[in-house]
């Protein structure tokens, strides 16, 4: 079964996204992490990405970069079919992607800074919500200086700070992403 | 004062002070919502004791002093004196050691009409937990 987690701030954009999907309404559920504290546990850094968990909530495939199509290939430069076909051998035929080696080889290693970065925007997000616009927009800044690749607390964080997440700002942040080698970046 | 902390995605109401931008809080109060006891032998849970040698500038007479409980812990702590917020995570090691065992870490998360969702509701069953955004 699949289960749908946004990482949006803002529950009405996440409910709007859900509405305009197929089949309507969706058959699944789809749940929000605003305080992306499940991302975090899982180690998901960046959008649409999947956990495949079996019957006995064992994590068989780490988070993987996994679009639904082939829409933005040329960005994602990963192909929607290697996710399809190894899902259905794993439903179907309880095929396992990878070995449980490959699944360690693949969980992120502990990382100071992205931690401090986390509760820097975990208290951003707090600060923003009562209202306190100066010291959130601060507290966010230093997040971004403390984990400049983590798409979750840097593209997450445009609608908030005012920025387009698919405008100039976005693409300024995706060349300096791509140029750095497209870090945490796994099919 | 209250002292607000947020500490494994709950948010805490405690009683403390902020005294030259650094924040306190009261020593049984932080002992409730974190484990973390302050004993003769130091800052313990259970059976673990972190030792009073490595907690310098620890005890104040408004309060613990949550920056260096965070660093004894060796957890990042975010701080706001001016709105006396102060969010504490998890340490690196453990964030990275919760999916390094294997098992998929349990959550609950609302969805989209605020119904809690568990990742026990699922057991028995093959799951793709897909994040998304409108981002």
């Amino acid at each position: 079964m699949i289960v749908a987690i946004s990482l949006d701030e803002s529950v009405e954009a996440a409910r709007a996204c859900a509405r305009d999907e197929v089949p309507t309404p969706l058959t699944y559920p789809v749940l929000v992490d605003r305080d992306h504290a499940w991302a975090e546990a899982y180690g998901v850094i960046n959008v649409p990405a999947t956990v495949w968990v079996d019957e006995h909530d064992r994590v068989v495939r780490p988070p993987s970069i996994a679009p639904g199509d082939d829409k933005f290939i040329e960005f994602t430069k990963i192909s929607a079919d290697i996710h399809h076909d190894a899902l259905r051998r794993w439903v179907h035929d309880d095929v396992l992607p990878m070995d449980a080696d490959a699944v360690r080889s693949r969980r992120a290693p502990a990382d100071a800074a992205l931690q401090e970065a986390r509760a820097e925007r975990r208290l951003a997000m707090h600060l923003l919500r009562v209202g306190h616009e100066e010291l959130g927009h601060a507290h966010l800044a230093r997040a971004l200086e403390l984990a400049p690749d983590d798409w979750t607390i840097h593209r997450g964080s445009m609608p908030v700070r005012g920025e387009d997440p698919f405008g100039e700002a976005f693409f300024d942040f995706y060349q300096r992403w791509e140029a750095a080698g497209r870090p945490g970046y796994e099919s | 004062m209250t002292v607000t902390l947020v500490v494994d995605g709950a948010v805490h109401a405690l009683p403390g002070a902020v005294r030259d931008d650094a924040l306190l809080v009261e020593a049984d109060a932080l002992a409730d919502v974190t484990g973390w006891h302050l004993r003769d032998e130091g800052l313990c849970r259970g059976d673990v004791c972190i030792p009073r040698f490595a907690l310098d500038g620890l005890e104040h007479a408004d309060g613990l002093d949550l920056a260096t409980f965070a660093r004894a812990l060796g957890r990042p702590l975010a701080v706001e004196p001016a709105a006396a917020l102060a969010v504490l995570a998890e340490s690196p090691d453990d964030q990275a050691g919760a999916i390094a065992a294997g098992q998929a870490p349990p959550f609950v998360l609302p969805d989209l009409d605020g119904n809690p969702v568990a990742l026990a509701d699922f057991v028995g069953r093959k799951k793709l937990l897909l994040a998304w955004s409108s981002w």
